[in-house]
């Protein structure tokens, strides 16, 4: 009988245990909250696969180890000099506590449309490097997330990094998240924007995502398209916030109602408003 | 603050209690696991009301490390548990009344082998219609909780009044009319329910629980299991938190229950976090309709309300709770003509009980909400409207019952109104940020001490001289965190002139220490504090006349304690209080004494209905000022401000009285800004601490207190209780900020951003 | 039914600066593991959900949930509990803040409190008011209103200027 917890070392001490059906862990905070009073099946953690780990820039992307903790990133200079929307997601994801234990990687698999790094990772078009023992593959995160809680991730697979292009160092940066109350919380709404202009402060190109108003985090193109060639001024992200209304598809629950999911998520571009 | 006279205990120490609590050392009921104990767990109903066609144990009989599973059937003796009204079953036999009824218990040899269990019984019901809103229920027609009961979901109607407010209403200038609504609330102390127990080896059943009424419990269990009371031991050590949601049955009927089956082995039960939300008693929601009427010149008149208390299938403490309620119905105010009529009603909801501010935060609401509406109608100052009508002492409150007790709501009312915050209220607002509206509220309150007539409330102390020469006090009133334990070595030292160290406490234990009521009704400082500082008068007096003896002194009065003695200034001789506890034997080291808090002599012709708990003599007082911000984006409500005063006879320990305000500010904070129990039809939607939101440290402001220096002739050291009234100021002050800052009127809490969005918006257009 | 023969193994790691060695089951919650099998009670469980903090702990100096690791997480590393920070003899700086600030009111809170503070102070020697509400964010507290812890982590930082656990 195998043990029903392991922690591999390496890829190629996962490979058989993935075979064997194991559940990946990767940080635990969402698993272990959901097999809570269960009994317990056969985990991997991921946490000692250096391969996993570790934040660099390559081929012109900065690489997001899947296994480095939403603590660990929020450290690291690349992500705050040049990805400030994913530092401001991470901030204020669940507690300091979740942070040291919670990991990216972790938190695209689970793909809750509530996930506090989806918006901004889709704003800033990342990609995902998928590993199996047979080699890897990379895909957009927006085409691999299908609904809450399915993936595009394939049997013997595990998420390895997050690729990242960064955007022109010039470009806003701005992430907001409305939850009920201002830690471990829940996003009911957020917003991740990020907004290329020239120097007149025209808008070159838009990028727009919102997180928990629909079964995925939803990219804006209509509103995008309104907002280039405009300025960030009350009347344009009045219009654009009205294009983002049509563009989702809230639903009711325990910690807001669709209106207000509707009606927010048309507001938050305003904060930007000069 | 420095105590005021050498004869003041000093509080500014440092607590043993709270030493072991931050290096992990103290040990509370949930961490005495003995080595091989058995665990139980019950299985919980899942549906609001059915009756029970089936119970099927087999395959959790089957589960590995199980060793019974026990139902209705088993349970010996009346099966009913509750702490006036007897109508709770410990397991249920035909019918559940609410998704959290326990339908069956099992016993096993490990958690896991528990867990497996409990998921594989199967209930069997035969669905039946439900009642989930008081005044729906009290339809003709309307599904009966308790089929048979006379008086069907009418668990009881009272009614408090004095003069005639019917006919005052009628002559008032201006009458406003309101209907408000409170919801339950969840306690969330966080160590959860718990105990451990078993039979001794003389049949005895010993337990140790996280309770605030150890000695009452004995008399649950006995009369739920058909045991005798006295063979029932329970010990209760510090409790992690309770706000009055350990103050009833929990653990531990079922916990005994399970014992008695274990063959003399220790049981454990633990509810996990969900099962207390599912089974745990709640705050009552309440619906109060109210008129209030007041002169052009803004006096009170008239007051015209009725309440409707949500108490679930089981009556708990709902009775006395709603009698607190139209007892307050009226708050801090002098108003001539009152009239106060609740309906406790039976529902299928989640059961109703004690929390914190105990029928008064409902009571409370409602009328500091219509204070409101007075004084936009009158054009006038919310404070001043409020400061013009504060009752004083001497006057008759709603009950009609004249506070003989020094009365402080209107030195809490000015202190605050004397706060920057409030003072400086205009200034502020205009300095809103961009996105941001701010506005500012004010409330006053106040909430009774003790018991109330019918019942005494009373506490027996014991004080024991140690052969080595330091004290044991025998602490009967469980602390739950207010720092009760801690107190009483302060009064103690302070009355035998000795330090602190040579104190130790024995915590609630139903064997050691003489009998005391529970740890509530803001009730325990003055109450046991006045027992045992009558039982340090009688250590003083034997000690002065043992030490005589030794001394060879022929009036002992002439005797003195001094740190570590019994001292004779005229001889310069002194005895070692280590040579006196060496040389008395045990029955003469202990002094026991005990107190009755007073009543009121001659209480009003109204309240009929309330044998017990009605009317009080005692009150807190308290005002509070609120200032937030409002989010034009996304309606959220930042508070930034929650200053409170209170007025609670001397203020003996600062840091005790900030504690409990703090804390209490906090949970009244938390329930009107977010803490919603969402549940329908009987189940609880927001049943975990992902979905039922509590305030974390980013979501208050550092919370102010405001010293108002009272004086209560019968208190000790001329303290009154005051754990509870902090709790009322932040939700109608938020309310009327809120108002202040966006127009927005609410009638219940807690605020929904979405309203707050959709004021803005109309007050734009 | 099932045989729950539940595999163990020989875990392996330091705990408050001693080396453990303790047979268990991999799938052991951390919790379970330091409250029943090792007699280390300051943990506590509020929630089991990670929402309440109580039961923190510091891994490898990083203040993680026990309530949500499994005991093979913990082979080799480096585990403190609130009984590793200070005793009542000689309290940790921070223990000792908590005790003469008045921020311990019922106290279940407190050792996940400590060891979130422990951390932080570790790399935020000087913080401010806002800095130290964030850091304790994860940790629940019903009794204080917080408004002591936060004067306690204070304290602490002052108390004990670059010092770390």
């Amino acid at each position: 009988m195998s043990r029903n917890a392991r922690c591999p070392g390496s890829l190629d001490e996962l490979w058989p245990l993935l075979e064997e059906g194991v559940t990946i862990m990767a940080g635990g905070t969402d698993l272990l909250v959901r097999r809570r009073g269960q009994v317990p099946a056969p985990v991997a953690c991921l946490e000692r696969i250096e391969s996993l780990r570790g934040v660099r820039v390559h081929e012109g992307f900065i690489s997001l180890g899947a296994c480095e903790t939403h603590a660990s990133l929020l450290r690291h200079a690349l992500v705050r000099e040049r990805l400030p929307v994913l530092a401001g997601a991470l901030q204020v994801l669940g507690s300091p506590l979740i942070r040291n234990m919670g990991t990216i990687g972790g938190n695209i698999v689970s793909a809750s449309p509530a996930g506090d790094t989806l918006a901004p990772l889709y704003a800033l078009d990342a990609q995902l490097e998928l590993v199996s023992k047979w080699g890897a593959r990379r895909v957009p995160l927006a085409g691999f997330i299908h609904g809450p809680g399915r993936t595009g991730l394939k049997p013997g697979e595990v998420l390895a990094a997050v690729l990242v292009p960064p955007p022109e160092p010039s470009a806003l940066q701005h992430f907001e998240k409305v939850g009920r109350r201002k830690a471990l919380a829940i996003a009911v709404v957020s917003l991740a924007a990020v907004i290329l202009t020239d120097g007149e402060g025209v808008v070159l190109d838009a990028r727009l995502a919102l997180g928990s108003v629909g079964p995925t985090v939803a990219r804006c193109p209509k509103a995008e398209a309104l907002l280039a060639g405009r300025r960030l001024d009350r009347e344009a992200l009045l219009a654009v916030g009205e294009a983002m209304r049509s563009e989702i598809a809230p639903i009711d629950d325990l910690r807001a109602s669709a209106a207000y999911r509707r009606e927010v998520a048309g507001n938050l571009l305003l904060r930007l408003a000069s | 603050m420095k105590p005021s006279s050498p004869n003041q205990p000093d509080f500014s120490f440092r607590h043993a209690d709270t030493l072991s609590k931050a290096v992990g050392a103290e040990r509370y009921s949930t961490d005495f696991t003995p080595p091989g104990c058995l665990w139980a767990g019950a299985k919980r109903a899942g549906v609001p009301h059915a009756r029970i066609t089936a119970v099927h144990v087999g395959e959790a009989l089957a589960v590995d490390g199980v060793k019974t599973v026990l139902t209705g059937a088993d349970v010996p003796g009346s099966n009913l548990q509750g702490i006036v009204h007897k109508d709770q079953p410990v397991l249920a036999v035909d019918t559940v009344r609410h998704a959290g009824d326990a339908v069956a218990l099992v016993l096993a040899e490990s958690r896991e082998a528990l867990a497996e269990a409990l998921s594989r019984i199967r209930l069997e019901y035969e669905p039946l219609p439900g009642v989930f809103e008081p005044e729906l229920a009290l339809a003709a027609e309307a599904p009966l909780v308790h089929p048979g009961r006379e008086g069907g979901n009418l668990l009881a109607r009272g009614l408090v009044d004095k003069g005639d407010a019917r006919a005052a209403m009628r002559g008032c200038d201006v009458v406003v009319e309101g209907e408000f609504e409170t919801p339950m609330q969840e306690h969330v102390f966080l160590e959860p329910p718990n105990g451990t127990a078993r039979l001794t080896a003389t049949n005895g059943l010993e337990t140790v629980v996280s309770t605030q009424a150890p000695f009452r419990d004995r008399f649950e269990i006995a009369h739920a299991l058909g045991l005798d009371p006295m063979r029932i031991r329970v010990r209760a050590p510090y409790l992690g938190g309770g706000f009055g949601g350990k103050d009833g049955a929990t653990v531990q009927c079922l916990l005994a229950l399970a014992a008695l089956h274990a063959g003399g082995r220790w049981v454990k039960m633990v509810w996990s976090r969900e099962e207390t939300f599912l089974a745990g008693y709640k705050r009552h929601a309440a619906r109060v309709r109210i008129r209030l009427g007041a002169s052009s010149s803004g006096a009170l008149q008239a007051l015209d309300s009725v309440m409707y208390f949500d108490s679930g299938p089981y009556a708990h403490l709902g009775v006395e709770i709603m009698a607190l309620g139209l007892e307050h119905a009226g708050g801090p105010y002098m108003i001539p003509h009152t009239r106060a009529e609740g309906f406790c009603v039976y529902t299928n909801n989640p059961v109703g009980g004690a929390f914190r501010g105990f029928g008064v935060v409902q009571a409370s609401f409602a009328l500091e909400r219509s204070l409101d509406a007075l004084a936009a109608r009158l054009g006038m100052d919310p404070a001043e409207l409020r400061l013009m009508n504060a009752l004083r002492t001497g006057e008759a409150n709603c009950a009609g019952v004249a506070m003989e007790s020094p009365t402080g709501v209107r030195e809490c009312l000015e202190a605050v109104m004397a706060h920057p915050v409030w003072a400086g209220r205009h200034t502020w607002k205009e300095a809103a940020p961009p996105f941001k509206r701010r506005g500012v509220g004010i409330a006053a309150s106040c909430n009774a001490m003790g018991y109330g007539r019918g019942l005494p409330d009373a506490a027996a102390a014991k004080l024991e001289l140690t052969r080595t020469g330091t004290f044991r006090i025998f602490n009967s009133v469980a602390d739950m965190g207010q720092g009760n334990a801690a107190a009483f070595v302060q009064l103690a030292a302070s009355a035998l002139n000795q330090d602190s160290s040579l104190f130790e406490v024995v915590q609630p234990d139903t064997r050691l220490c003489p009998p005391a009521g529970s740890s509530s009704a803001s009730r325990t400082t003055y109450t046991f504090g006045n027992a045992l500082l009558r039982a340090c008068e009688a250590m003083r007096e034997k000690l002065k006349a043992r030490a005589a003896l030794a001394l060879l002194v022929d009036e002992p009065s002439r005797l003195r304690l001094a740190p570590g003695v019994v001292a004779d200034e005229a001889t310069g001789r002194s005895i070692p209080l280590a040579l006196l506890g060496n040389m008395l034997q045990r029955d003469d080291r202990i002094c026991v004494d005990q107190y009755v808090m007073p009543v009121v002599e001659n209480p009003p012709d109204t309240g009929k209905a309330f044998r017990l708990g009605f009317p009080h003599r005692f009150f807190s007082h308290g005002a509070c000022v609120c200032a937030l911000e409002a989010d034009e984006l996304t309606g959220q409500v930042e508070l930034v401000e929650c200053v409170t005063a209170v007025e609670c006879g001397r203020v003996l320990s600062a840091r005790g009285v900030e504690q409990q305000v703090h804390g209490a500010a906090a949970q009244g904070a938390g329930l009107v800004l977010m803490e919603n129990l969402a549940h329908q039809d009987g189940r609880i939607l927001a049943g975990d601490l992902s979905t039922y939101l509590i305030p974390t440290s980013r979501d208050l402001p550092d919370l102010e207190w405001l010293a108002v220096d009272g004086d209560e002739p019968t208190g000790p050291h001329g303290v009154k209780g005051m754990g509870e009234v902090g709790i009322h100021g932040p939700a109608p002050a938020v309310a009327q900020a809120l108002e202040d800052a966006v127009g927005l009127s609410i009638n219940r809490i807690p605020v929904d951003p979405m309203d707050v969005l959709r004021a803005l918006r109309s007050n734009k257009a | 039914m099932s045989g729950k023969i539940v595999p163990t193994f020989t875990l392996a790691f330091t705990l408050n600066g001693g080396p453990v060695r303790v047979e268990t089951s991999p799938g052991r919650r951390v919790l379970d593991l330091l409250r029943e099998d090792l007699g280390l009670t300051a943990a506590k469980e509020g929630c089991g959900s990670g929402e309440c903090g109580a039961c923190a702990i510091l891994v490898d100096g990083a203040a993680k949930l026990s309530c949500l690791m499994l005991a093979v997480q913990l082979e080799g590393r480096e585990v403190v509990t609130a009984e590793g920070l200070g005793t009542a003899e000689n309290p940790h700086p921070i223990q000792a803040a908590f005790v003469e600030n008045g921020a311990v009111q019922c106290g279940y809170c407190t050792p996940g409190m400590t060891i979130a503070t422990a951390e932080f102070l570790a790399h935020t020697p000087d913080p401010d008011r806002g800095q130290v509400r964030e850091a304790i964010s994860g940790n629940l507290c019903r009794c204080t209103g917080y408004v002591k812890i936060v004067d306690a982590v204070l304290a602490a930082a002052k108390a004990a200027p670059g010092e770390s656990s």
